[in-house]
């Protein structure tokens, strides 16, 4: 096993953080502590980001997830009118979580038996400078398209605005 | 535990502490002098051994030196927690006088024998012995959170802002990215502070502060992209060691304008105060806030915020901390934080407050095109070649 290093303390205290919050995200009688929890948790996921030295990547993450897309989550849950979110009885809940325990342990067997544990990255980790250059060179459709979609969105919405109010 | 009923009941309390810290550290020192006659250990993981310290005072001066170059003493005192604190005060008080000043008046005067220099020690002892209270119905989970969550976020935006290049708390290089990334919690700290207080007034100022800070949050980010521009890097440190020739606000003054303006917004401070306009909503989303909860938000996160924005703009149109070298860098660079913090605090008494769609469109269509425009004056001028990004 070798020894325990700061990196692996990390990895688990945010695993465990970011699986915690997302399970609570589901779970929670109070539906803006969901939508709360799920902004936590796509924090998490920020951190497996800096962990594995992609740190743009993880701020774009913080910056898009956390600061735009759980927002505007918070915000619609936030308007939608309380009433009784009603539990069906006839749902067997322990059964699903020990399907969802297999299912897990199995993919999970799988992915270890391969010898992805083995493989090294032979190359460092591109800088931001680098995915900068791919990007306006060799990737320059999906500049191109992810504008267009990018335009599409925003006159769809003003056209649903301006639908709403004339 | 005694109650505190009196100003000199905490007094004696904290007296109490402190003669209870020194007893410990007493003994402490007694004790491993002791076993370094008794045992012969010179082996204690001190830098110093206390017995030293007793029979050699000066040697404490390289011990100093070397706890100031510690990561500990960076986050909580120099460019760190305390002189962020200590800075946001001043600034409260400053503010208060010069508001005063330019409507005639006189400002605080009675706390302190000199104009009033107590008053923001003044405010927090009375905003400490005030009683917190939570309003019926509402979160209470979240609504203790959220004030010291709003101190969190903002102290740990200053991470990444140095003071010179020796002082800085975390070098990065995707500090810009860092900054920005922190700033974008801030909608959603207001958010839940309106949603936790259960009552309307509140709800309503939550929602405008929450469209006002993201209609700003774009042209704020796109006028930062001139100054990444000239410099060709993210990195805070490499951004002011880049205009050692000329500051970057003559080459993108458009852009400085637009990024002090969405820096008020996002500031939510004069003209753009709606969300927590006194006369009109009720003091806005903290209306439910009383006692140290709302001296932690208004108090001391709001300054920490337009110190943070204050230590940006220099960094990145004035020219950081250079300056002529017969000062410290540093002493520079606080002064010209100092400057424009003061036309940050100054609009406060001469606008008056814009309209929440006029504001809105203003951010929307006017400050994102002025941002774009001096983004375009840039890509011209590199290409001339009158710019080369890295040294200006």
């Amino acid at each position: 096993m070798g020894a325990i290093d700061l990196a692996d303390i990390v990895f688990y205290i945010l695993a465990i953080i970011t699986l915690a919050s997302a399970i609570l995200a589901l779970e929670a009688k109070e539906i803006v502590y969901g939508a709360l929890a799920l902004a936590l948790s796509l924090l998490g996921v920020a951190g497996f980001f800096i962990l594995l030295d992609a740190t743009f990547l993880a701020m774009f993450q913080i910056t898009v997830y956390v600061g735009a897309i759980a927002v505007l989550i918070i915000f619609t849950v936030m308007l939608v009118r309380r009433e009784k979110w009603v539990e069906k009885e006839g749902v067997n809940r322990v059964a699903g979580i020990f399907v969802t325990l297999l299912v897990a342990l199995g993919m999970g067997l799988v992915v270890l038996q391969s010898n992805i544990g083995q493989r090294v990255a032979s190359k460092e980790a591109a800088s931001f400078t680098q995915i900068g250059v791919q990007i306006l060179s060799l990737y320059w459709p999906v500049i191109i398209i992810l504008s267009l979609v990018l335009s599409a969105a925003v006159i769809g919405a003003i056209a649903l605005a301006k639908l709403d109010r004339g | 535990m005694t109650q505190i009923r009196s100003f000199s009941d905490f007094l004696i309390r904290v007296i109490k502490i402190v003669a209870v810290l020194a007893i410990i550290g007493g003994i402490f020192v007694v004790a491993t002098s002791f076993l370094q006659i008794m045992f012969g250990m010179s082996e204690l993981p001190l830098p110093i051994s206390p017995s030293d310290l007793i029979t050699n005072p000066s040697a404490l001066i390289s011990l100093l030196t070397g706890l100031m170059d510690t990561d500990f003493f960076r986050i909580s005192v120099f460019p760190g927690f305390t002189f962020v604190a200590l800075y946001g005060a001043i600034a409260g008080l400053w503010e208060r006088k010069l508001l005063a000043k330019m409507q005639m008046r006189v400002g605080p005067l009675y706390a302190g024998k000199v104009e009033g220099v107590l008053q923001p020690i003044a405010d927090v002892l009375k905003l400490l012995f005030k009683e917190l209270i939570t309003p019926k119905g509402a979160d209470r989970f979240l609504f203790g959170l959220v004030p010291v969550l709003t101190v969190v976020i903002s102290t740990a935006a200053i991470a990444v802002i140095p003071v010179s290049e020796h002082w800085v708390i975390a070098q990065s290089d995707f500090g810009v990215l860092v900054i920005f990334a922190v700033l974008g919690f801030f909608p959603i700290t207001v958010l839940i502070t309106a949603w936790s207080s259960n009552s309307k007034f509140p709800f309503i100022g939550g929602l405008r502060a929450l469209h006002q800070m993201v209609a700003y949050e774009i042209p704020l980010i796109l006028s930062t992209l001139v100054a990444v521009m000239y410099s060709g890097s993210l990195n805070l440190i490499n951004i002011v060691n880049a205009q050692s020739t000329y500051w970057f606000i003559l080459f993108a003054p458009v852009s400085a304008i637009v990024f002090f303006i969405c820096g008020l917004a996002e500031m939510e401070r004069s003209p753009y105060d709606l969300p927590e306009a006194e006369s009109e909503l009720a003091s806005g989303w903290l209306a439910e806030y009383s006692g140290m909860n709302f001296g932690l938000i208004l108090g001391i996160a709001v300054y920490i915020k337009v110190y943070i924005f204050s230590a940006l703009f220099t960094i990145f149109f004035l020219g950081g901390w250079l300056g002529p070298n017969f000062l410290p860098p540093e002493f520079w660079f606080i002064l010209k934080t100092a400057i424009v913090t003061t036309m940050i605090l100054l609009p406060r008494g001469v606008l008056p407050r814009s309209k929440i769609d006029v504001l809105l469109r203003q951010g929307w269509a006017r400050f994102l095109l002025l941002a774009i425009v001096n983004i375009f004056i840039a890509i011209v001028l590199i290409q001339a070649g009158v710019i080369v990004p890295g040294a200006v």
